[in-house]
C-alpha cells in the first residue's frame, strides 16, 4: 500500500503515467515512474517500470542503479550485490560502488570482505572521508587509518546508500520542473539534492545552470563555483561561467574562465570558437585567429568558424585567405547570401 | 555601439536551453552582428495527448512550428544582432511561415514521426 506523496510528485507522477499510456516504449520514461512510485512507497510497481526501462535499454546504467537500490530498500541483498558488482566490474573506479557493495557484504555477514571495499573506497574517493568524517569517527567506520566495523556501521552505510537514493531522486524532479519552466520549484529540488550531497559537483552545476536558465546570473556564478571547487578540472564548468560572466557584459572574467575551459578541453571545437569570439570583440584578431584555427584542426566542417575566420583575415588586409575561406563555405552552403556579398566585396 | 559577439553568442546559447530546443543538433554562430544556425531542429522531447496518431503527428508539428518562430523572434529581438540566418535541414520558411520539409513523407509515413522530430536523449 502506498504512502501519501507530496501533491507536486503526485502530479508529475500522474504526468509520467499519462506519457507512458501514449509513449510506452521510452526508457526513461519507466525509469522515472519507478523513482516516483519508490517515493511513493510502492516497490513492487516501481520494480517493474525499471526491469520494463531496462528491457527497453539493457545499457541504461540509471536504471540499473535504481532497481539496485529498490532491492537494497527491500533488503534484497543479493540482488544488489548482483547489480552493483557487475558495476564496480565495469567501473573499478566509482568509490560510490564500493560503497554499496560493503553495504551488501556487511548486511550478509561478510564483514572482512565489507572493510575491504570501504577502504577501496576511501581510496578512490578521500572526498567520502570528508562528507562522512563525523559518522564513520562516531559511529565505528574508520579510526584512523584502519577500518573497524562497529555495530553502527551498518546505519552509516544505509544512510549512504538512501542519501544517494534520495538525492537523485530530487535532482529528477528538479530537472523535470527546470523543464517545465517552474525555476523556483525546482531550484528547491536542486538544493535539497546539493544539501544532502555537498561534495557532488553535480548537483551544484545543475542547480547552477537553473538559475541560469532562470537569469539569476550572481547565483549561478556561486553555484558554478561550488561545483569547480569540489571537481576544479572540469572544462564545461569553467565554459558556463564564462557565458554567465558573458550575459553579464563581463567580458575579462568571461575570456579567463574560457581559456581554461579551453586548455582543459582542447578537443571541443566549440569552446575555441567561443574564446575566438572573445579575442576578436578585444581586437585580438591574431589570437583570435590562431583559436578558429584550432577549433577547424578539431572539426573541418565547422562552418561557422570558418566565416569568422575570413571576416578576420579581411581585418588583416589579408584579401586571398579571406576568399579561400569565403569559397569554402559556399562549397558546403551555396544559399549564403551574406557569404556571397562579402566574398563579392573583396573580389 | 554594436554589442560584442560573445555576448550575442551567450544570448544565443541561453534562449536555446531555455527553450528545450535540443542543442546537440543544431550549430550555431555569429558573426559581426549575424547569428547562423545549421542543423537539424528539434525539441528535447514533445508530449502531444491524442489517440489519433496523425492528429499526434500534426499536433506536434504544429507545437515545433510554435517554438521555432518564438525562437527566431526572441533571437532577432537581442541587442546588437543584425539578422539571423537558418541552414536547417528539417524546417524551411516560405512566405514569412515555417513549415517541415518533406511534410507529405512524413504524412505518409506519420507513424514514425516521434523518431524523426523527437529525440530520445532527455535529460
Amino acid at each position: 500500500m502506498g504512502k501519501r506523496m507530496i501533491p507536486m510528485y503526485q502530479r508529475i507522477l500522474n504526468e509520467i503515467e499519462t506519457k507512458i499510456r501514449i509513449y510506452p516504449d521510452y526508457a526513461d520514461l519507466h525509469n522515472q515512474l519507478g523513482l516516483l512510485l519508490m517515493k511513493e512507497g510502492n516497490p513492487k510497481k516501481a520494480k517493474r517500470h525499471f526491469l520494463k526501462a531496462l528491457q527497453l535499454n539493457p545499457k541504461y546504467q540509471e536504471a540499473r542503479f535504481n532497481l539496485g537500490f529498490l532491492h537494497i530498500k527491500e533488503k534484497c541483498w543479493e540482488e544488489a550485490e548482483e547489480i552493483f558488482l557487475a558495476e564496480s566490474e565495469r567501473n573499478g573506479k566509482d568509490g560510490f560502488l564500493q560503497h554499496v557493495l560493503g553495504q551488501c557484504y556487511l548486511r550478509t555477514g561478510r564483514r572482512r570482505e565489507a572493510a575491504a571495499r570501504i577502504r577501496k573506497a576511501l581510496r578512490l574517493h578521500p572526498s567520502y572521508r570528508d562528507c562522512y568524517q563525523d559518522s564513520y569517527q562516531k559511529k565505528g567506520g574508520t579510526r584512523g587509518k584502519e577500518i573497524s566495523l562497529a555495530q553502527e556501521a551498518e546505519r552509516v552505510l544505509e544512510k549512504i546508500c538512501l542519501d544517494y537514493q534520495e538525492t537523485h531522486f530530487h535532482n529528477f524532479v528538479g530537472l523535470y520542473l527546470a523543464k517545465q519552466g517552474k525555476f523556483n520549484q525546482a531550484i528547491q529540488e536542486l538544493q535539497r539534492a546539493a544539501k544532502r550531497q555537498p561534495g557532488q559537483a553535480l548537483f551544484h552545476s545543475n542547480l547552477g545552470t537553473v538559475y541560469y536558465r532562470q537569469g539569476a546570473y550572481d547565483k549561478a556564478i556561486e553555484a558554478f563555483r561550488k561545483a569547480l571547487k569540489i571537481d576544479p578540472l572540469c572544462g564545461a564548468g569553467y565554459a558556463d561561467l564564462s557565458y554567465v560572466y558573458g550575459l553579464k557584459g563581463q567580458t575579462q572574467k568571461a575570456l579567463r574562465y574560457m581559456e581554461r575551459a579551453a586548455q582543459l578541453n582542447p578537443r571541443y571545437a566549440d569552446l575555441h570558437y567561443n574564446l575566438a569570439l572573445l579575442y576578436s570583440d578585444r581586437n585580438r584578431v591574431e589570437d583570435a585567429i590562431a583559436e578558429l584555427r584550432k577549433a577547424l584542426r578539431v572539426n573541418s566542417n565547422y562552418l561557422f568558424a570558418r566565416i569568422n575566420l575570413a571576416v578576420l583575415y579581411e581585418d588583416q588586409k589579408n584579401l586571398r585567405a579571406a576568399r579561400r575561406e569565403y569559397r569554402k563555405v559556399l562549397q558546403v552552403t551555396p544559399e549564403d547570401e551574406h557569404v556571397r556579398s562579402r566574398l563579392e566585396n573583396i573580389s | 555601439m554594436l554589442k560584442e559577439d560573445f555576448f550575442i553568442h551567450s544570448s544565443v546559447r541561453r534562449i536555446l536551453v531555455r527553450s528545450n530546443i535540443d542543442s546537440t543538433k543544431i550549430e550555431f554562430g555569429t558573426v559581426r552582428g549575424v547569428v547562423y544556425f545549421r542543423g537539424l531542429f528539434q525539441l528535447t522531447r514533445v508530449y502531444v495527448y491524442d489517440d489519433d496518431e496523425l492528429n499526434r503527428y500534426l499536433k506536434s508539428q504544429d507545437f515545433i512550428r510554435k517554438t521555432l518562430t518564438s525562437f527566431e523572434k526572441k533571437v532577432r529581438e537581442l541587442p546588437g544582432v543584425k539578422d539571423v540566418v537558418f541552414q536547417l535541414v528539417n524546417w524551411n520558411k516560405e512566405k514569412g511561415q515555417w513549415r517541415p520539409m518533406e511534410s507529405k513523407k512524413k504524412v505518409q509515413g506519420y507513424g514514425q514521426e516521434d523518431d524523426s522530430n523527437v529525440s530520445k536523449d532527455f535529460e
